[in-house]
């Protein structure tokens, strides 16, 4: 088997290593950086959109938020105008309501009085009337012991005028 | 105690009779070369099957550190408009650093043969010399020979062709001193093993100094320098220079 110099120029192997290494080139180019470099790109592509999603919601969180504010200031206004209507309220319907107690109050005291009035009248006239009927028979019972027709009358208005003035 | 220190083997010859070129000889040079690109691309594929953007394998992210390694070397060294050299500058690399460490399996490195070298600093030359033409255009890279003063030209032109020469020969001359090395270690380690176990009298010591103990192991040690370092370190300096002296032409 023959051997080549050791030290030496060989003009194929020359040319052939030039080929080799440009082959090599396109080879470790379409092989490893093609490939590596696309899904790198695919990576970030896939960050990039996953951080602009994240900006998307956050701003629509940043709206909700605001809308969520405002509705609430909203609420506690609505919420403190119905208070203070119902407070105005109350207080006008509770005033009217005493109005309406003292009133009916009233009518019922004078009324308690006009019928205790009249039942006094009417008791003092049954009274009257009881006292005149006993008189009468209690004269009937003194006549029997001959009492002059002077001394009954007088014994009966004196009676009833006491009975008056008692009652 | 003979050392054979040849080139490159021939395992057959095509006769051709063109001039110049001569026979083309399938050489122990082509055959590992060939050898060595089948490595290189087989792995190249190896770790790009299976690509995912989310949770990636190891195997992946060894893929893209290496790319991302090469980029920043280019990059770096030449600037973000050199971003096409890359697969150059990588082909360069790999292929140098593999042809260098095939030969710790025992093949013969494609690297040992200064064609191989030749080859690759004769495409470093046309890259610079057409980023120069780039740069300053063609009557401005003429001028550029006679600059300071026209009596350089000669060593202008002589400096010029040292470039290509002298990145071709460095890479070689420390890959062959490592073979050269490397068979003067395991020639004095059997004469020193014979020597060794020749002491032993009788027979034993005739049969036992026959076997190169010492071959054993020792060597392998003294490879982590003459093969392990100088055959990355060699890759490294080729592709620096490669991207330095393309990036100085740039700049004009």
């Amino acid at each position: 088997m023959t051997v080549q110099n050791l030290v030496g120029l060989v003009p194929w192997t020359f040319v052939a290593q030039i080929c080799n290494l440009l082959l090599q080139m396109y080879l470790i180019k379409r092989f490893l950086f093609t490939p590596i470099n696309n899904i790198i790109e695919k990576r970030k592509a896939a960050a990039d959109a996953e951080i602009s999603d994240a900006v998307k919601a956050k701003e629509e969180a940043e709206t909700m938020k605001a809308e969520y504010e405002q509705n609430m200031q909203e609420a506690k206004t609505k919420a403190s105008e119905i208070l203070t209507t119902a407070q105005k309220t109350a207080s006008a319907q509770s005033e009217e309501m005493l109005k309406e107690a003292s009133r009916q109050a009233a009518s019922i005291k004078a009324k308690a009085e006009s019928d205790i009035a009249q039942e006094k009248r009417k008791a003092v006239n049954e009274i009257k009337d009881e006292i005149g009927s006993m008189a009468v028979e209690i004269a009937g019972k003194v006549i029997e012991r001959e009492i002059s027709e002077a001394d009954h009358e007088k014994l009966i208005d004196d009676f009833i005028a006491n009975v008056g003035e008692s009652a | 105690m003979n050392i054979d220190i040849s080139g490159a083997r021939v395992f057959f010859t095509i006769p051709t009779n063109i001039p110049v070129l001569g026979d083309i000889q399938i050489s122990e040079t082509m055959v590992v070369s060939w050898l060595v690109m089948l490595i290189i691309t087989g792995l190249c594929i190896w770790l790009t099957h299976d690509l995912k953007t989310e949770n990636i394998s190891k195997r992946q992210a060894v893929a893209e550190m290496l790319v991302e390694t090469a980029n920043k070397f280019v990059i770096g060294n030449m600037g973000e408009s050199f971003r096409y050299f890359i697969p150059f500058v990588a082909a360069l690399f790999s292929t140098s650093i593999v042809s260098n460490l095939i030969s710790l399996v025992g093949l013969r490195s494609p690297t040992a043969d200064l064609s191989t070298e030749a080859a690759w600093a004769v495409i470093v030359f046309i890259l610079i010399t057409r980023q120069k033409i780039k740069t300053g255009g063609f009557g401005g890279y003429l001028k550029s020979f006679t600059e300071p003063i026209p009596i350089l030209t000669p060593f202008n032109i002589l400096s010029e062709l040292a470039t290509p020469i002298s990145m071709a020969c460095r890479h070689f001359g420390n890959i062959l001193s490592g073979i050269v090395i490397n068979a003067l270690i395991y020639a004095a380690l059997a004469v020193a093993s014979s020597a060794l176990f020749g002491l032993i009298p009788g027979i034993v010591g005739d049969i036992l100094a026959q076997i190169p103990f010492l071959d054993v192991g020792i060597p392998a040690i003294l490879s982590v320098y003459f093969d392990w370092f100088t055959g990355v370190m060699q890759a490294y300096i080729f592709c620096m220079l490669t991207t330095l002296y393309i990036a100085n032409a740039a700049e004009g």
